[in-house]
């Protein structure tokens, strides 16, 4: 088993975590006072989340990838030079959370600060380095006063594509999955890595898009950059540590105090998700020991031989969520969050995979971390956790020849229902814990051969309690081509369904029939016949207390809109 | 001698604002809403405000009309019993949505309810293709079923919103008519109408408030009618859009969702005027008021109006928890910040003020009504920048000892700081909030809003510009007249202007620059017929054009001006520099080689400004005629700099500058005294009754010949 900061693999330049990096130049605090006064520091806490909302929103505005767009999968953030993440843009993607944090501090140990000039823009997606998959790719934008670098803007983006398999569990290892980019300079001092574009070009289906983003991903640094400077010079900051400290210090303080404030135990919970070819076992044991927190992934199932495996990284960002909306959902996200939360994976399990294993579906099993954790800690509390939802978003794949003969390839997303919770039903066809949300129908249909025959919530699918399990939804399609195509689902809970709680009934188990028939195995690539209705039937929420203690009221209101068949 | 009526109902007050067009007088009033009968108000208000003012009904020439009813309607679910006509396998989209969670970190948030319950959303057998093509005719047999079944039920609304019937409306029409054959009593709606535009949650959503709020406001409609007729005023009824443009009630009421935030756009309008009056090519629209904060970014003498909207939120002040509402709106940012906002210390040790308030009810400490918590106005009054004899104009005396108290025990004995500085950091830190929010608010538009001299009004965005300003390094302030009562003014500040637009889209490389001319004439040309309509001669008509466009697999549109005149293939060059410059002002670079898109087009035709300009004093015992304040003459040995203006000075106070190193003693202007060309030096207060204005140390000031004050920020 590893401890947090895991062995350093093969980059072999991994800051330890608690020796942070402070290279000699950095002479932090000497030269200006942190703000100690409580609205000073308000004013300019205030400041730089603005600024990393600024260089978010350029990002957004100038991206080519509508999941970067309008499903916000990105992140953004402004990190001291020690590496250190002070904050983050508010977006929709629990799966960066951190992740993005512990890669800049790969950044810095493969390009030292000394090594930095002004111009030089970073680029890798070393899935073990970053977000855990290829298509996720995070740019790092040094800045500078003069000659000397003072700061780093970095940013992850869902990009359209990365080559390879096109977003599937179905590879074995990594290397099918894409183009590897290492950790390199996209630009230096300005000019542009001709060489290192070149191999994107030709390495990528959708060039332009990529590049696009890239230059977004650039953009909002940019932007982002020139607000630090602005903000620094007007309150006479010669150095963002200082104001780092006094913000890591409060946000850890605040978080170590919210976790002291729990009972203290060990709790432990088990879920299983349907795996790509056999189920898997993901077991949590979580300690609250004083004013930490201890996650412990001991008992989960090894590496699969398919692409839902999950690195450390992406663990720890699905791990750290699921604590943070049960503990501290009024805690920002910074470096101190992070601090009091200590999170282990046995190496080579399933949660703490090695390369060269495939990775692109990681969020399969990703997605079930904080629905373990709920069950863990629900039982020190109770009243702030939800039952078990279905979990990961699917992924619906279809690629094939349209009438006029032109090869396809077309993805899109949508969720189930999600868990009831302590004082209230569950939320249907509601993403959790992604935020990735669904595609409108009209939008399917303009840019693929797909006609949606049906798209609505699956009466009876939520878990029956005193409070119900959110609804899980039937999308219901036909493909107009004159050949077979191939349809590839990534879902889960087809098999294992979403637990109610505290007396709970489960959810709805989730279901993929073509023309009325279950395949082998609904996560496998499908090759069907044209003009076959594909029903895809998302698992809904389970159930959270005794049926027998239901709200009359509710009842009455679930059969009339029919939410509820009665018996 | 003409005259023009403006009136506003708000949630408690109905604002009247009545400009004789000969002498230029304004005269404002005010009476409470009657929420039960709204009409009746407006009628009241208008008989005593013609009373006070001299002027007959038969002088009014135009009646403009802003009204928050639908948007009440929406907020308190109040509206008709609405279904929803849909296509099979459908009707759960109003209820689907995007599938998304509107605050990431709270796991007990609930979506806003659709607006029609499950078992009124009925689907009908019809089916069309992206491209609108017919691929399941509609079944009319089971249409008529349905809809007979909904009659039964006591609809009294209907929304049809069939997928892809914003390419192909013919099934929706259909369905339409048989309503009205099944169930004449029926209001109903297409979206293909409504909002003809791709994505079926916010076409259903938009179609179904629509028809919600349709039978009251068409009943409110023609109630108002009657009675302006029976007042005997001939005047035209014109009802102010979110748009900022003007409809006629017809189109009023088919599209009362138009109607929904008119009140703020009537304030934006009022800068509008201002900028334009003043030949500012930008301006930053800011009113803050007890509650909230709106900034609004106008351009050109315009202001921004996007198509993005969202009505009833469950959380004030975060996206997506409201429903999406797709109509013109002019674009504004809501920030929940406000003299009642509350401050308070959070688990951090540090300071947050709102978006809580204290309203009006209890309110801030200082009214002594009962409010105990420390807020903006209990912060402002112990810095000085209040008086607490004359809050509105001495109608309330404000609390010191009681302000002092709560902010001694919320705020300054908990962070270990005195009461002096709990205050400026209360001051500061919602004044911090509001720059932030308007900051992203102009980036999301791609706006640099250090070049947007900042407009302030409502009745405590004055107290708060100054350091507001420098926050956001803008160039000047402009604090206009009247500052608590523009949005009523801002009714009557709106030339006659109509907007139109269409979708075409296209690569600019290969345009058809045929079928773009036609979509600008024929838009232009509706326009001009509605003007004529409305008596405007056509040498006054003014036409715009502007078109949305992105490099080809983007998703966010820059608008950029597109020449007036015969457009070719000549025209790329001049609508590409346009639209590049709109780009690089916004990110810095542009992609290289990538194609630019149009998206869609947009022409706006307005008639002249009207001719009165909007200044005298807002009181309706004391109105004035443009020139007629007058300073005195001054003695000699005063500053050639303040020439006039001593004479406004009705008293000192000391009031808190940071830059000043705290309280400095600071003069008390009248603003009924000052005059056109005055000037004043920082730092100074300036009451009006509404409203008081702060100007700090380093200020110079001016009263320009609107009577606004324009104060010149030094860098």
């Amino acid at each position: 088993m590893t401890v947090r900061r895991r062995s350093p693999g093969k980059t072999g330049r991994v800051a330890p975590r608690r020796a942070p990096l402070r290279p000699p130049s950095v002479k932090a605090g000497l030269t200006a006072p942190a703000p100690t006064n409580p609205i000073t520091l308000e004013i300019c806490w205030n400041r730089l989340v603005g600024v990393v909302n600024e260089q978010a929103a350029a990002l957004q505005r100038t991206s080519f990838t509508s999941i970067v767009r309008e499903a916000g999968d990105l992140s953004a953030g402004v990190f001291d030079r020690r590496g250190f993440m002070v904050a983050q843009a508010v977006t929709g993607t629990p799966g960066h959370i951190n992740s993005m944090a512990l890669a800049m501090k790969h950044f810095l140990a493969a390009c030292p600060l000394e090594t930095l000039r002004p111009g030089d823009v970073l680029i890798t997606n070393d899935p073990w380095l970053t977000s855990g998959h290829l298509n996720d790719v995070t740019i790092c934008s040094p800045i500078f006063r003069g000659e000397e670098c003072i700061a780093f803007f970095a940013s992850t983006c869902h990009t359209a594509d990365i080559g390879g398999h096109v977003l599937s569990a179905e590879a074995r290892e990594v290397y099918e999955e894409g183009l590897q980019i290492p950790i390199m300079k996209l630009y230096e001092a300005g000019r542009p890595n001709e060489a290192l574009i070149a191999i994107i070009r030709a390495n990528t289906r959708l060039p332009e898009m990529v590049l696009g983003d890239f230059h977004a991903q650039i953009a909002g640094g940019a932007v982002g950059g020139e607000r630090l400077l602005e903000f620094m010079a007007e309150f006479g900051l010669e150095r963002l540590e200082p104001l780092a400290d006094e913000i890591i210090g409060r946000t850890e303080r605040t978080m170590r105090a919210a976790i002291r404030a729990l009972r203290p135990g060990v709790y432990t919970n088990e879920a299983t998700s349907d795996g790509f070819d056999e189920p898997i076992t993901i077991r949590a044991r979580c300690e609250i020991r004083g004013d930490e927190l201890l996650v412990d992934y001991a008992g989960s199932s090894p590496a699969s031989r398919r692409g839902v495996n999950v690195v450390m990284n992406y663990t720890e960002a699905y791990t750290t969520y699921g604590v943070k909306v049960i503990v501290s959902p009024d805690v920002p996200n910074n470096e101190g969050a992070f601090r009091p939360l200590r999170i282990t994976a046995p190496t080579g399990s399933i949660l703490n995979v090695q390369r060269p294993a495939a990775v692109a579906a990681r969020h399969i099993v990703g997605h079930f971390l904080p629905h373990v954790i709920a069950g863990a800690l629900g039982q020190a509390l109770p009243d702030r956790v939800m039952a078990e939802g279905s979990a990961n978003i699917w992924g619906i794949q279809v690629s094939g020849k349209d009438f006029a003969g032109e090869p396809f390839s077309y993805i899109f997303f949508s969720s189930g229902g999600t868990g009831a919770r302590a004082i209230k039903d569950g939320l249907s066809a509601t993403a959790f814990p992604s935020g990735v949300l669904g595609t409108p129908v009209e939008v399917i249909e303009n840019l693929s051969p797909l006609i949606v025959e049906r798209k609505c919530l699956r009466d009876d699918s939520g878990g029956p309690g005193k409070y119900r399990g959110g609804l899980g939804q039937t999308i219901a399609f036909r493909v107009r081509t004159r050949e077979p195509f191939a349809a590839s689902i990534l879902c889960d809970r087809t098999v294992h369904p979403a637990a109610g709680f505290r007396g709970g009934g489960p959810g709805a188990r989730g279901a993929v029939l073509i023309d009325g028939v279950a395949p082998a195995n609904p996560k496998a690539e499908q090759l069907v016949p044209p003009g076959a209705l594909v029903e895809v039937r998302l698992p809904g929420g389970g159930g959270y207390g005794l049926p027998a203690e239901r709200d009359p009221a509710l009842i009455a209101r679930d059969l009339l809109e029919g939410y509820v068949r009665g018996a | 001698m003409t005259a023009r009526l403006g009136v506003d109902i708000g949630g408690t007050f109905t604002d009247l604002v009545v400009i004789d067009e000969t002498s230029g007088a304004a005269r404002v009033g005010k009476v409470l809403t009657t929420p039960k009968d709204p009409a009746h108000a407006v009628e009241q208000g208008i008989g005593s405000l013609l009373k006070e003012s001299a002027i007959p009904a038969s002088a009014v020439r135009a009646v403009v009309h802003g009204t928050t009813l639908a948007t009440n309607a929406l907020i308190e679910r109040k509206g008709a019993r609405t279904a929803l006509l849909t296509t099979e396998g459908f009707r759960d989209a109003l209820e689907i949505r995007h599938e998304g969670r509107y605050d990431m970190y709270d796991l007990f948030i609930d979506p806003p309810a659709p607006l029609v319950p499950r078992r009124l959303r009925r689907e009908v057998r019809e089916r069309l293709l992206a491209d609108g093509e017919v691929r399941q005719p509609l079944d009319e047999d089971a249409a008529r079923r349905v809809i007979g079944e909904l009659a039964a039920e006591g609809v009294e609304a209907v929304a049809i919103c069939l997928l892809h019937a914003y390419v192909n409306p013919a099934h929706e029409r259909r369905l339409a008519t048989l309503v009205r054959e099944i169930a004449p009593q029926m209001v109903v709606a297409c979206a293909s109408e409504v909002v003809p535009e791709i994505r079926e949650y916010e076409r259903a959503s938009t179609t179904t408030a629509n028809v919600y709020v349709a039978p009251l406001m068409s009943r409110y409609l023609e109630d108002l009618e009657r009675r302006l007729a029976e007042q005997e005023i001939p005047g035209q009824l014109y009802i102010m859009q979110s748009s900022g443009g003007i409809a006629l009630p017809p189109l009023a009421r088919r599209l009362p969702i138009r109607l929904v935030e008119s009140g703020p756009a009537a304030g934006a309008l009022a800068a509008a005027q201002a900028a334009r009056e003043r030949g500012e090519p930008k301006l930053l629209s800011f009113d803050m008021g007890g509650t909230t904060a709106k900034a609004c970014v106008i351009d050109d003498g315009m202001p921004l109006v996007g198509r993005e909207f969202e009505v009833a939120r469950a959380d004030r002040f975060k996206k997506g928890s409201g429903l999406p509402i797709r109509v013109p709106v002019i674009e504004m940012i809501e920030i929940g910040a406000g003299g009642g906002s509350i401050a308070r210390v959070d688990r951090m040790g540090l300071l947050k003020v709102g978006p809580d308030s204290a309203g009006a009810d209890p309110g801030p400490a200082c009214y002594n009504l009962g409010g105990r918590q420390p807020t903006v106005t209990d912060a402002d009054l112990l810095l000085g920048y209040l008086d607490a004899e004359f809050f509105l104009g001495g109608r309330m005396r404000l609390d010191h000892a009681a302000a002092h108290r709560a902010i001694e025990e919320h705020v300054a004995q908990p962070l270990g700081l005195d009461v002096t500085q709990a205050a400026w950091g209360i001051h500061r830190v919602v004044n911090e909030n509001m720059a932030a929010a308007a900051r992203i608010h102009g980036i999301e538009r791609g706006k640099d809003l250090r070049s947007y001299p900042l407009f302030a009004f409502g009745g405590a965005g004055p107290v708060h510009c100054w350091q507001i300003a420098h926050i956001l390094k803008v160039p000047r302030i402009l604090l206009p007249f009247g500052a608590g009562a523009m949005s009523a003014y801002g009714l009557l500040a709106a030339p006659l202007a109509f907007d139109f637009v269409r979708t075409g889209r296209q690569r600019l490389d290969g345009a058809d620059w045929t079928v773009i001319m036609r979509l600008f004439t024929e838009m232009e040309a509706d326009g001009r017929a509605l003007l004529a309509r409305a008596g405007v001669a056509a040498s006054d008509v003014a036409v715009a054009r502007i078109a949305e466009m992105r490099y080809l697999g983007q998703g966010h549109e820059v608008e950029a001006a597109v020449p007036l005149g015969n457009l070719s293939a000549e025209s790329l060059p001049m609508i590409t520099a346009s639209f590049e410059a709109a780009y690089r002002a916004l990110y810095h670079r542009l992609p290289q080689g990538v194609p630019i898109e149009a998206l869609n087009w947009r022409v706006k035709v307005a008639g002249p400004d009207p001719k009165t300009r909007l200044i005298g004093r807002p009181e309706p015992r004391r109105a004035v005629v443009a020139g007629s304040v007058r300073p005195a003459l001054t003695g000699g040995g005063l500053r050639e700099a303040r020439r006039g203006s001593v004479r406004a000075i009705k008293g000192a106070r000391r009031a808190y500058f940071a830059e000043a190193g705290g309280f400095v003693e600071t003069s008390v202007y009248d603003r009924y005294a000052l005059a056109a060309g005055m000037t004043l030096t920082g730092p100074a207060i300036v009451e009006e009754r509404e409203s008081t204005a702060v100007i700090g140390p380093a200020g110079r000031a001016r009263v320009d010949a609107g009577l606004a004050l324009i104060v010149e920020m030094t860098p």
